[in-house]
């Protein structure tokens, strides 16, 4: 059999001439791309509108959804204030104030902070980007749903008055010991939501990377998707860890597997480090996205390019990677030697540098601009005088003997508010009132702005400013009530006055976006004067995102490309038509922004709705100790996922070129690294064994923490059904990627055939590591439970490799993979790899190095 | 008018064509020494004693010193990149392949610094805490 002929690839004139740009394209042309396009991006009407999956929908759902749940914990924080206003007081009592607080920073990070920063990125990426949507819609729609879902799961638990109530970070032993199913709720609920959350990285990273329009080379993409592509990166290396927590943690509720419990070995530290190393780079996931938001507002009121591109670039990478060496800055008083103390509190001083660059980066281009104040500055002003205020707070919080003394006090609370307000919630606000001509073509009024931003800043300082002197008081946090005698009333009074001073100036805000504004006519289409892409939406709305795929060559293209958004609305540039009524979208080269491929775009779908709703089932029926039905929701969801993929992403298409527009054909199918889904499978991998490491971390850290580990009289692993895992494990894999090479060749027959040992032989090795630990007792002993809860770790990857290894076998046979058209066995291989490396690290932990240990 | 199959810069400015990840080898080393620096202390802590504490500090004190090197060379190799000194250009934001490579350059270079700050402040507990306690 002769070898297939390789895939085209592009082809045709790139970059365009002047000349090409200049020929002007006839009306009749014009008008059939647009009638094609309107067809291809017809939103869903009526009741079928929730099936929409286009990042404008999408987008705009995640963020009134996300904002209303900040709403709900602003609320919280109302009632707790008023709880606290007279010592003594008895508003809410112990247990209802304890659920409050805990929702009220839950919320706040995990449905509000960091939601917000996907919803605003999904709505608006393309946008920066002149792309027609995100490269994976559906994938977003399903992160939403998931997140709705758990979302009001969780808030849902207070009026059940079954809350979570051992704090945000749900310390051990109090969190594992507590009664009822709030720790439940938060483990699994939010579990849900953190899965969401990867999604969206997933989808942002590649969106900023390989969905730029032609020519946006590196060095002159906006700066938000260099932000983008920083944070997505971190939530792939901070959110993994907690869930690798998250899942030991359930497994110590729900089946009593002692990971956290010292009398059977366990420590609750372990819980501390994995939360945050979540949880200190969460703050930098919440800040970087909100900071870049100011990064796109600051060279538009300065009216001049910014100052520092670079310097920012520094900062938002360097931030990115120190961020990650300061989670024990929050564990400085549980005992760690000394000298471990200081490397983070060295690091944590570090990271103000790169911080620091940026805000100096923005006031150069104000000192050297020509500063128009609009209300975006206004709040971007006031963001920038509170983040200070609270970075010079955390870098006194750095040092251990100062920490050692403000630990737990009204003095932490009032740090973080200053660096989440001045950091996250300001901006966003800001970005609200500069982008909202951009996604809902009206403009928020000047005035009631004006009003909600001194109400809010006014009573932001009123409330926080206090609590420092009241920390230092010795108020500590988390108390319900004080006694008179204490000497902390006037404060609190006067905290709890601003308070309702920051509501007034929400509630202004809120009016001033939901009244109706049908009055206000046709707005300007770039009323800020702005120099990047998003200003060259149309007015009014079209779903198509852009009316053609720029070619651009500024930081500023609005600014210093004339006539640009004249050939993009006349069609001029790429992709102008869609001859076929399918979305599409350029993919272009990581470095260089060269056009790669035309890449199909999913369309309105319910699997999506589907594939959410079974999964919430997977995740909400554990908390309530019911397992099956949550099983059957599992097996379902998968199902939906596999119906979803099969029937919308990677088939052979049509034809194998498209014309792209100015003399380039782009092909229609890309396999490998150039592709999309290549590029989702190895970042989703990237975080998944980001888990996995952790957990193999907790192996070790109790090594070092428990002289008992593993016991002197521990039974261990079966050596030779863990070696037999090993094998078969590592069989599987070389099957996987036997048939992704003899595939390639155009053996179809024997990549079929190793497409069926390899799921065989990795059921094998799931059996074989499940036979290894059978006759060990996981409730009797940390050392049995975690070898257990690496086996179930690996079990689980081998089943979804399973999965993938027979859909690419039906795939084979029914012609959906060919030896040309190969991505889904490409991207599974790719899976594979990762697997295999599982195989062989917990095949050597459990076999190796318990006898290695000294 | 050029084809897309022909690449004109690709001979010159080959080195970073395929990926974004050199300008992050500065804070991936810094990255490598904050983690092993820690591992070790928490390892010689809690398990080898006091008598362990000097090698501890001796073999952060060498870790320290070749990942200092390390990130001085790939500075040094940044630099060069940026070529700041022979067109004056600081902002590199024109759509060009040089302009591209260039600002590559600069933005490993400003990492690089950083790293070489952030590892410095790392070693520092080291140089000054003598002990586990």
């Amino acid at each position: 059999m002769t070898r297939p002929a390789p895939l085209p690839v592009a082809e045709g004139t790139y970059p365009p001439t002047e000349d090409m740009l200049n020929e002007p394209v006839t009306s009749e042309e014009q008008d059939r791309g647009k009638a094609e396009l309107r067809a291809a991006w017809k939103t869903p009407q009526g009741w079928r509108y929730i099936s929409a999956v286009n990042n404008t929908e999408v987008g705009v759902w995640y963020a009134l959804t996300a904002f209303g749940f900040m709403l709900l914990a602003g609320l919280l924080a109302l009632a707790m204030r008023v709880q606290l206003a007279f010592p003594g007081n008895t508003f809410l009592d112990a247990d209802r104030f304890n659920q409050f607080f805990t929702m009220h920073g839950s919320a706040m990070m995990f449905l509000f902070a960091v939601p917000m920063f996907e919803a605003i990125s999904i709505l608006l990426l393309p946008a920066f980007l002149g792309a027609r949507d995100m490269p994976f819609p559906r994938l977003s729609a399903y992160g939403y749903w998931c997140f709705l879902i758990g979302g009001c799961f969780v808030m849902g638990s207070l009026l059940f008055d079954a809350g979570p109530k051992a704090g945000w970070f749900m310390y051990p032993p109090l969190a594992t010991k507590e009664e009822g199913v709030g720790p439940d709720i938060w483990l699994l609920g939010l579990s849900f939501i953190e899965v969401a959350s990867i999604a969206a990285a997933v989808e942002l990273i590649v969106g900023a990377l390989k969905c730029r329009p032609p020519g946006m080379r590196v060095n002159i993409m906006p700066l938000y998707a260099w932000y983008v592509t920083v944070v997505g990166g971190m939530i792939l290396f901070a959110f993994p860890p907690l869930i690798a927590g998250d899942f030991l943690f359930e497994l110590q509720r729900s089946f009593d597997w002692p990971f956290f419990d010292p009398e059977r070995g366990g420590d609750p530290i372990l819980w501390q480090h994995l939360f945050w190393i979540f949880g200190h780079p969460e703050v930098y996931i919440v800040f970087l996205p909100s900071i870049a938001i100011a990064a796109m507002i600051v060279p538009t009121v300065a009216r001049r390019p910014i100052v520092g591109y670079s310097w920012i670039v520094l900062s938002a990478v360097g931030t990115g990677f120190l961020s990650f060496g300061l989670w024990v800055h929050h564990m400085f008083t549980t005992g760690l030697p000394q000298m471990s103390l200081g490397f983070f509190s060295a690091a944590s001083e570090a990271v103000v540098i790169p911080t620091g660059i940026q805000l100096f980066a923005f006031i150069a281009t104000l000192m050297v601009g020509r500063v128009k104040m609009t209300l975006p500055m206004l709040w971007i002003a006031g963001a920038l005088a509170i983040f200070v205020a609270g970075g010079l707070t955390g870098v006194m919080l750095a040092i251990v003997p100062f920490n050692w003394q403000a630990h737990d006090t009204y003095f932490i609370v009032a740090h973080l508010h200053y660096t989440l307000f001045g950091g996250m919630v300001f901006p966003v606000i800001a970005g609200v009132y500069y982008f909202y001509p951009f996604f809902a073509k009206k403009l928020l009024s000047e005035r009631l702005g004006r009003w909600a931003f001194w109400l809010i800043f006014t009573g932001f300082n009123v409330t926080f400013l206090p609590m420092h002197l009241t920390g230092l008081m010795g108020m500590p946090r988390r108390v319900f009530t004080y006694p008179e005698s204490a000497g902390w009333g006037t404060l609190n009074l006067i905290s709890t006055l601003g308070a309702f001073v920051i509501a007034a100036g929400f509630a202004v805000f809120v009016y001033d976006m939901l009244r109706p504004k049908s009055r206000q006519g046709q707005i300007p289409r770039n009323p800020w004067g702005a120099g990047t892409l998003e200003f060259a939406h149309d007015i009014p709305e079209e779903a198509w995102g852009v009316r053609s795929v720029p070619y651009i060559t500024s930081r500023y293209p609005l600014w210093d490309q004339t006539d640009l958004v004249a050939r993009m609305d006349a069609g001029r540039y790429y992709l102008a038509d869609a001859p076929d009524h399918q979305r599409e979208t350029i993919i272009t080269s990581v470095i260089d922004a060269k056009p790669i491929y035309v890449q199909r775009v999913t369309g309105p779908a319910w699997i999506t709705i589907w594939a959410a709703i079974f999964t919430g089932g997977a995740f909400i029926f554990p908390t309530f100790h019911i397992y099956k039905p949550a099983i059957v929701c599992g097996a379902f969801a998968v199902v939906c996922v596999m119906y979803w993929l099969w029937t919308s992403t990677a088939r052979p298409p049509k034809d194998e070129m498209r014309a792209a527009g100015l003399g380039l054909r782009l092909p229609n199918y890309v396999s490998g690294p150039d592709a999309v889904g290549w590029w989702g499978m190895w970042i989703t991998m990237l975080g998944d064994a980001t888990a996995f490491a952790s957990i193999v971390f907790g192996f070790f850290f109790y090594w070092t923490a428990r002289p008992d580990f593993p016991p002197v009289d521990a039974g261990h692993a079966v050596g030779t059904w863990v070696a037999a895992a090993a094998v078969l494990g590592v069989l599987a894999w070389a099957a996987t990627l036997l048939a992704r090479e003899v595939n390639r060749r155009g053996k179809v027959m024997l990549a079929r055939l190793a497409l069926v040992i390899a799921p065989l032989s990795a059921a094998a090795a799931g059996g074989a590591a499940w036979l290894a630990v059978r006759d060990l007792d996981p409730v009797s002993h940390v050392y049995p439970a975690i070898l257990w809860a690496l086996m179930v770790w690996l079990t689980v990857h081998l089943c979804a490799g399973i999965i993938m290894q027979c859909y690419c076998l039906a795939g084979c046979i029914f012609g959906k993979v060919t030896p040309r058209h190969d991505a889904d066995l490409r991207n599974v291989t790719l899976y594979w790899h990762f697997v295999a490396l599982k195989v062989v690290v917990t095949t050597a932990l459990l076999g190796l190095v318990p006898g290695w240990l000294p | 008018m050029t084809r897309i199959t022909e690449n004109e810069d690709a001979r010159e400015f080959r080195s970073e064509a395929g990926s974004l990840w050199r300008i992050t080898f500065g804070p991936l080393i810094w990255a490598v020494h904050f983690a092993a620096s820690y591992g070790a202390t928490a390892l010689i802590c809690a398990k080898g004693g006091t008598g362990f504490v000097e090698g501890l500090r001796l073999g952060i004190g060498i870790g320290t010193g070749v990942a200092l090197v390390a990130i001085a060379w790939l500075g040094w190799q940044s630099w060069r990149q940026w070529d700041l000194l022979r067109d004056r250009d600081w902002e590199n934001d024109q759509g060009t392949g040089e302009d591209r490579h260039q600002f590559l350059g600069h933005a490993a270079f400003l990492l690089a610094v950083i790293s070489f700050i952030g590892v410095s402040y790392v070693a520092l507990p080291v140089l000054l805490i003598g002990t586990c306690r």
